[in-house]
């Protein structure tokens, strides 16, 4: 097998992520977009955890870091998560859709 | 000459009138409102005292040979400039307030606040009970004021603020009765048209400096020369092209302001006015204005004889083509102010014949009886109630038998009926006319026979025959004034004279007095000598010596014209004197052709004179309609300017403001495209369009 | 575990591979655009279940064909746990499309838990164990479970059948498209270069590189940051009960019965609504 490096890694994440933006933007589900944005979510922890790693020196401040960050961004998602699935509930609640085009009180 | 008590004293004769014309505007308002005369009559009063006591002063001076009698007095450094370079070398344009004093000016002052004070006592009794009787009265002093500057100007520039100044008040003073549109609109179409000769005047005051390097005409006490006696001395190349133009020029403004066609079309709508208006201003004083400036820069006249000849024939042809017009008028204040045009006419022969002289003794004489006839114009306006129309009323001598008398005298005088004041002036143009062209002197003949014709035809018809009075009052039309002013009169004055207040008649008398024996004035060519001494004759007639043999009798006439005293041999004095008897005759018998045919068909017959009429409805149409030149105005300038402006106004409405509108609608389309595709109000919409920009960030900031 | 991981960091101190060869942007622009085709082949859509398949071999194709570049990107030295990186990642890969792409929401969500796990799976090689736990917990344990709770919520509301929205995805091309050049732009810019080295290591790590090191460091480093994370979670939990709580009707919403006054709902959670109505008291199950 080849050897790994950074960029391997980064790879999988940056294509994770990806693939997250695309379902927000193109699935009519809300809570199926609510899922994308947890999907990138999860493609930016592996970016990081890849960078931390690969950036690791005598001193292993970055590694730890890095994994706060994660640690972080994990209770970002959940509080977000909380959040969104309550309001998608109200917001059900009022359509019985969860088409996201039932909203277009923004139009111009 | 400086002694005088007059020259001394000078400025006051312009400042007394301004004083008495802002007391009578500003204080005079209110309750004080029937006092607004008397300031105006104290100072036009004094004014015309002054210049009285100026003539006579003037009069009395020994007399040097070969050296004239003017003085010029500077009051004031008005305009400075620096250095200008010219063709001729480098000038200063330096204009001063100062005041030129020769014969010519006392003349025309005498005549201005002379006239002008009679006037002003007129207009007490005319215009008692107006809405605006201060306002009349502070115009007429404002006027007084401005035409002594414009008489009594030592340069161009004191000119033309007078020249500027009257028109301003001619329309003020025709747009008295503002509330009337009629009146609105003449004194829009005074000053208008006045204006297009004014624009030639400006030109030529510009190309005088150009030339000469200033603008004064006889120099200043600083020593600079003036430009008319530059121009009796040699020319350089520059100043003889000059000359060639300027006169073209300043006629413009004079034709402009003294109505020869094709600027004329003013003065009888000018009529709007009220009739003292009518009588100083547009009969004797400011519609001589144009004759004045042509008599004071006669020397850059004489010298061009295209110049000379265009105001000869056109003075010629404006005398006659009026003189058709008044045969068909029947508006009183119309027929007079076709009169006035047509005399006008005659001054300007009198100066383009190369003898102003006549010119301006026939500017005295009509002064007089003009005035005349306009104010008993407007006696008979007052009593008939403001009605006009000479067909509607016919033998009122019963009604107003002073007047009768008056208006006989004026309409002799007019007619040149023999030793009158008319005839006496007339005869003189008629003679130069005569010398120089016989064509033009028979057209003068014959303009003094329609002269004759009409004014007697009016005063048969009116005064004459049986007696027919208007009883309805006037209906707004014509010159009305309030009818206070009919009522009041019925009230005060009781009687027989009921109708001829003393304050009205009496003018008129100091008026006919004046048009009876005003031919004497000239008597042994006494007037002629005394305007003789003026420089501005003294250069013409050099100018004129230095163009002409002066062995031919011929010649020696010319230099008469400008009043020089000529020495001639007993052989020549004799012809020459034959000569003018004959004219005399002849004139004073076509006269009385010329009345004795209005007799014939104005009262004694008057049927006939209808029947004639009607045997030409056509030409008599034509003449009534004033040969149309109003409608050929309007469609030939009125309308194209009018239609242009349109045009503009539609280019600036539509193209520039379109593309104004059109840089206002780009962003706001550019907004509405943009709100549109964007704010659709979809959250994912929103989100491919977030994306979008992060695309675009990582391309500039990772790869580029 | 210390020795495993002093050896293991030794054999990964050789310098820079030397015969690595930069991926062209071309090849990946190439990829990523084939890949976006059948990514749009493979969303939900009207047409028919053979366009998702072919769309779903299309987007495999490229991932594999991309697999391979990958492989020559690198030289090979060995590495033992390099196959479980392939497998790994091709899982999560593999489940995350089809969290994308799946029509019916329930499977999205299991999909999802798939790809957590195997992301678990990548961070346990690179030495991230404990992030590997916390992920499974948090998100496969607690994170889905609500989700697929709402999803339950939702579908039962809606009488079972896929709705509108499901059917068919918005504009599939745009997103694809953009979503796609992101991607490739980002790839680009990471394959623009050699293969990133370990970073050197001049003296050896003496810190304990598990779970109490980070520990460690949590607690003395981030100490703020940590509290500050659990009173967001806090707010997040209050936030969340009073966003989802049934609201106090006023009088001009719509309540059939025509009660004058305020209404107030109550806060039973078996107050279900039924399809059809919005009137709170009216109640999916019989009175408890």
């Amino acid at each position: 097998m080849t050897e790994l490096t950074l960029e391997h890694y980064l790879a999988v994440g940056t294509i994770m992520f990806a693939i997250g933006v695309i379902g927000f933007m193109a699935r009519r589900n809300l809570i199926i977009m609510f899922l994308s944005t947890e999907l990138m979510f999860q493609g930016i922890a592996i970016d990081l955890i890849a960078f931390g790693r690969y950036r690791l020196t005598s001193n292993p401040e970055v590694f730890f870091a890095s994994q706060a960050f994660v640690i972080f961004v994990l209770v970002v998602a959940a509080a977000e998560a909380a959040l969104a699935l309550g309001l998608v509930v109200l917001l059900f609640r009022q359509k019985q859709t969860l088409d996201p085009q039932a909203w277009q009180e923004l139009k111009n | 000459m400086e002694q005088l008590f007059a020259i001394q004293h000078a400025y006051l004769i312009p400042l007394l009138p301004l004083i008495g014309a802002v007391i009578a505007g500003f204080f005079c308002t209110g309750e004080r409102k029937t006092l607004a005369h008397w300031p105006i009559w104290i100072g036009v009063g004094a004014s015309a005292i002054l210049s009285l006591s100026l003539l006579y002063g003037m009069m009395n001076l020994p007399h040097v040979e070969g050296k004239g009698l003017s003085y010029v007095q500077d009051y004031y450094s008005w305009i400075t400039t620096g250095a200008v370079r010219l063709p001729g070398g480098q000038h200063t344009f330096n204009v001063g307030v100062s005041y030129l004093f020769d014969p010519l000016t006392a003349v025309m002052l005498c005549v201005v606040t002379g006239v002008g004070f009679l006037i002003t006592v007129f207009s007490a009794g005319y215009m008692k009970g107006e809405e605006g009787y201060s306002r009349f009265f502070a115009f007429l002093g404002l006027f007084i004021f401005m035409m002594t500057n414009l008489v009594m100007g030592a340069n161009l520039v004191m000119l033309y603020l007078g020249w500027e100044g009257v028109g301003l008040c001619s329309y003020l003073l025709i747009g008295y009765y503002y509330e009337k549109p009629a009146a609105r609109d003449a004194a829009k179409k005074a000053f208008l048209v006045n204006r297009i000769g004014d624009f030639g005047f400006g030109l030529g005051i510009m190309l005088t400096f150009l030339a000469f390097g200033t603008v004064s005409f006889f120099g200043d006490t600083q020593g600079t020369d003036g430009f008319l006696n530059m121009a009796t001395h040699s020319l350089n190349a520059f100043q003889q092209n000059a000359l060639k133009w300027l006169p073209f020029l300043l006629m413009l403004g004079a034709f402009g302001k003294s109505a020869q066609f094709p600027l004329y079309v003013w003065l009888p709508d000018a009529m709007e006015g009220p009739t003292p208006v009518s009588a100083l201003i547009h009969a004797a004083t400011m519609v001589t204005a144009g004759v004045y400036m042509i008599a004071r820069c006669g020397t850059v006249f004489v010298g061009n004889e295209a110049a000379m000849w265009t105001i000869a024939i056109v003075g010629a042809f404006t005398a006659l083509f009026a003189a058709t017009i008044a045969l068909r008028q029947f508006d009183l204040k119309k027929v007079f102010a076709y009169s006035t045009i047509s005399q006008l006419g005659f001054m300007f022969v009198g100066v383009g014949v190369l003898a102003p002289v006549a010119g301006v003794f026939h500017l005295v004489t009509h002064a007089f009886f003009k005035a005349l006839l306009f104010l008993s114009s407007g006696v008979v306006m007052h009593a008939m109630a403001g009605n006009l129309d000479m067909r509607k009323m016919s033998g009122i001598r019963r009604v107003l038998p002073i007047t009768r008398w008056l208006m006989l005298i004026g309409c002799a005088a007019l007619a040149g009926f023999p030793l009158l004041s008319g005839f006496f002036s007339k005869d003189e143009i008629v003679a130069a006319a005569l010398q120089r062209s016989t064509v033009l002197g028979i057209v003068m003949l014959l303009t003094a026979f329609l002269t004759a014709y009409y004014t007697f035809r009016l005063y048969f018809r009116v005064f004459e025959g049986p007696e027919v009075v208007p009883e309805e009052p006037a209906d707004g039309q014509g010159h009305g004034h309030g009818h206070d002013a009919g009522h009041e009169h019925e009230e005060v004055e009781h009687g027989k004279h009921k109708h001829e207040p003393m304050l009205m008649i009496l003018p008129l008398v100091v008026l006919a007095i004046g048009a009876l024996v005003g031919g004497w004035l000239n008597h042994d060519e006494g007037m002629a000598r005394f305007l003789g001494q003026s420089p501005s004759f003294i250069a013409s007639a050099r100018v004129l010596q230095a163009q002409h043999e002066l062995e031919s009798a011929g010649g020696l006439e010319l230099a008469a014209g400008y009043g020089q005293h000529v020495e001639l041999s007993a052989r020549a004095k004799e012809t020459t004197q034959f000569f003018h008897l004959r004219v005399m005759i002849i004139s004073g018998f076509i006269a009385l052709c010329g009345i004795g045919l209005a007799y014939m068909l104005h009262l004694h017959n008057r049927k006939a004179g209808d029947a004639l009429v009607a045997r030409y409805p056509l030409l008599a149409r034509l003449l009534e309609r004033k040969y149309y030149v109003d409608e050929i105005y309007q469609a030939a300038i009125v309308e194209p300017l009018r239609a242009s402006g349109r045009l503009f106004f539609g280019f600036d409405n539509r193209i520039i403001d379109g593309v104004v509108w059109l840089i206002g609608f780009i962003p706001q389309g550019g907004g509405f495209t943009v709100k549109l595709t964007t704010q659709r109000g979809q959250l994912q919409g929103y989100a491919l369009t977030m994306l979008l920009g992060i695309v675009v960030i990582v391309w500039i900031v990772l790869c580029a | 575990m210390q020795g495993i991981v002093l050896e293991q960091l030794a054999m990964n101190l050789a310098p820079a591979v030397a015969d690595a060869q930069a991926i062209s942007p071309l090849l990946i622009v190439v990829l990523c655009a084939v890949a976006g085709v059948g990514t749009v082949l493979m969303l939900p859509s009207r047409r028919e279940a053979a366009f998702r398949k072919i769309g779903g071999a299309v987007a495999l194709l490229a991932a594999v064909i991309f697999g391979a570049t990958l492989v020559r990107f690198t030289a090979k030295a060995n590495d033992p746990m390099g196959l479980y990186f392939w497998i790994f990642g091709a899982i999560a890969i593999f489940g995350a499309l089809r969290v994308v792409t799946h029509r019916r929401p329930v499977y999205s969500a299991l999909y999802f838990i798939l790809t957590v796990f195997a992301s678990a799976g990548l961070f346990v090689l690179l030495w991230a164990e404990f992030m590997a736990a916390a992920l499974v917990l948090i998100y496969a344990g607690a994170i889905m479970v609500t989700y697929v709770f709402v999803i339950m919520l939702a579908a039962q509301a809606g009488g079972g059948e896929l709705s509108e929205g499901e059917m068919q995805s918005r504009e599939p091309v745009a997103s694809c498209a953009l979503g796609f050049g992101m991607m490739a732009l980002l790839l680009y810019a990471i394959f623009d270069r050699a293969p990133a080295a370990l970073a050197p290591v001049t003296t050896p790590i003496t810190e304990d590189l598990s779970v109490r090191g980070l520990a460690h460091y949590l607690f003395t480093n981030q100490l703020v940051n940590l509290e500050l994370a659990g009173v967001l979670l806090t707010m997040a939990m209050v936030g969340a009960i009073t966003i989802a709580r049934r609201r106090l009707w006023s009088a001009q919403s719509s309540d059939q019965t025509g009660a004058q006054g305020i209404v107030i709902g109550d806060d039973d959670p078996h107050s279900i609504p039924v399809t059809g109505t919005t009137d709170p008291r009216r109640k999916a199950y019989p009175e408890a």
